[in-house]
């Protein structure tokens, strides 16, 4: 536990001093603006309300789910596995007194943290940027739909992650696994499409899973019936991810 | 005599048929271990079976008695490396590299931080981003991170590559004091024949994959004019059967 605990704190580090995390915030401000700038167009335009300043950060939410984040999160999980390979300065950490376990629940955890802190970057920007710039301000009711919803959207990105870290510890080259990523999300969303009926197998029909939680009637059965989907699919990645990450000589 | 490391039957062979075979060796504490062989003769297979780097096929590294593929958190506690080439964290700097290795160790706090640094010549350059150091201070960062928890067993795969003169008399000196003072045991591959024969105490020649002699460097000088000498001979010798 110790070494885990180690581990953890230094793969928290490390993402703090590499320059992604900074351009992941830069570009989640950028996504907050272009989202508030659409908003207020439309509606100094059109006419049209789109969004009050309670719901604005479910206007950026789904353009968070399905682009920004998966990609940045497949860009820390590349580099955390595939990079400190190419660079070998993965025997750096495998060479202390920690197990290869330790260090692998230490580097999906550090991903976790990733995804949940610029979920909540995202949250807190809007909101600010949604109470600023709409004139309805929403009420304490809205507050919990939000945070229901960016909460929700942590599970089915971080699967999605789970997938991106066993391509990294499959393939050597980076650009590979970025790339085969890419297409594995496309190929997802037009599966989705073209066979309906099995879109509840695809990781990435489940990016939307918040809908669930704030929609107006609860529908129970089916939250739990995507959880156990979801919590089997990132079971099944992270064992696969960890066999190969186990098995790998450096 | 205390058991520092203990090889047994160790294998490993990859697809090309090279590898290590059959490998077996006890190394007592206060041992400077010089590990001899040509290119490609096994040297760096065997250091990362030792480090957990590399599954064997066969066989068991044990260091202090905790063995590397059963208890491997245990059996590192007591040992630093240098595998293949020191590799640093390129966008920290020396310091900040030190103290993420820190972390896995509970008795390594700030002063022994900087006492590594001094005593690789680094503590000037404690706060320069390792990206801009030359091959010989990444070099020394590699070496304070070895030493950094006081390790009882140092496995160092070509310690003075990248070193300078002044570096190398610096290294050979650290480690003679560790292993005297501290009773610290060396396992160090090395093809700067000279410097071995100056700093390690016994000698371990590996061919082909297999390792055809061990013996007392004293002993050595003893019957052969130089190690050089005996290593050649050995190699011969091994190449022949």
């Amino acid at each position: 536990m110790a070494g885990f605990k180690a581990a953890f704190a230094n793969e928290l580090y490390k993402l703090m001093k590499r320059k992604k995390v900074i351009t992941a915030a830069v570009l989640s401000i950028v996504a907050v603006l272009v989202g508030q700038a659409a908003v207020t167009a439309i509606q100094m335009g059109f006419g049209l309300r789109m969004a009050g300043g309670g719901d604005f950060p479910l206007v950026v939410l789904p353009l968070l789910t399905y682009t920004l984040l998966p990609m940045f999160a497949a860009f820390v999980a590349i580099d955390m596995f595939s990079g400190e390979f190419a660079t070998n300065t993965m025997k750096l950490t495998l060479t202390r007194p920690v197990s290869r376990f330790g260090v692998f629940c230490a580097k999906t955890a550090s991903l976790a943290v990733f995804i949940i802190g610029n979920l909540l970057f995202v949250m807190v920007l809007s909101m600010i940027a949604g109470f600023l710039f709409n004139t309805s301000p929403g009420g304490i009711g809205e507050i919990v739909r939000v945070v229901c919803a960016y909460v929700a959207t942590f599970l089915p990105v971080f699967v999605f992650s789970l997938l991106v870290v066993l391509l990294a510890n499959l393939f050597r080259s980076g650009a590979a696994v970025f790339f085969l990523s890419l297409l594995i999300y496309a190929a997802f969303h037009l599966a989705g499409i073209m066979f309906s009926s099995y879109s509840s197998f695809l990781i990435t029909s489940m990016f939307d899973w918040y809908t669930l939680w704030i929609s107006e009637t609860f529908n129970a059965a089916k939250i739990i019936r995507e959880f156990l989907i979801m919590a089997g699919m990132g079971t099944m990645l992270f064992a696969a991810g960890f066999y190969l990450f186990d098995r790998k000589d450096l | 005599m205390t058991l520092a490391m203990e090889v047994t039957g160790l294998t490993k062979i990859y697809k090309n048929g090279r590898g290590i075979m059959d490998m077996n060796l006890e190394l007592y504490q206060g041992d400077i271990f010089g590990f001899l062989g040509p290119n490609g003769a096994g040297k760096t297979t065997a250091m990362k079976i030792m480090t957990g780097l590399m599954k064997p096929d066969r066989g068991d590294v044990k260091i202090f008695g905790a063995s590397v593929l059963h208890d491997y958190v245990n059996a590192m506690k007591h040992v630093g490396c240098i595998i293949e080439t020191a590799e640093t964290y390129p966008y920290l700097t020396a310091y900040e590299n030190l103290k993420l290795f820190a972390r896995f160790y509970p008795d390594v706090d700030e002063k022994r931080i900087d006492e590594c640094l001094e005593i690789t010549g680094l503590l000037k350059f404690k706060n320069e981003k390792a990206r801009r150091f030359s091959l010989g201070m990444k070099q020394r960062l590699g070496l304070a991170a070895a030493i950094l928890s006081r390790p009882k067993l140092l496995i160092l795969d070509e310690p003075l590559n990248g070193l300078d003169i002044e570096g190398m008399v610096d290294m050979r000196n650290l480690i003679k004091r560790l292993a005297e003072e501290e009773g610290t045991t060396f396992f160090i591959s090395s093809h700067l024949i000279h410097d071995v024969e100056l700093t390690c105490t016994r000698i371990g020649v590996v061919h082909a994959g297999r390792l055809v002699s061990v013996e007392y460097t004293d002993r050595i000088l003893a019957n052969y004019a130089s190690l050089e000498n005996y290593f050649i001979s050995e190699v011969d010798r091994s190449g022949r059967v």
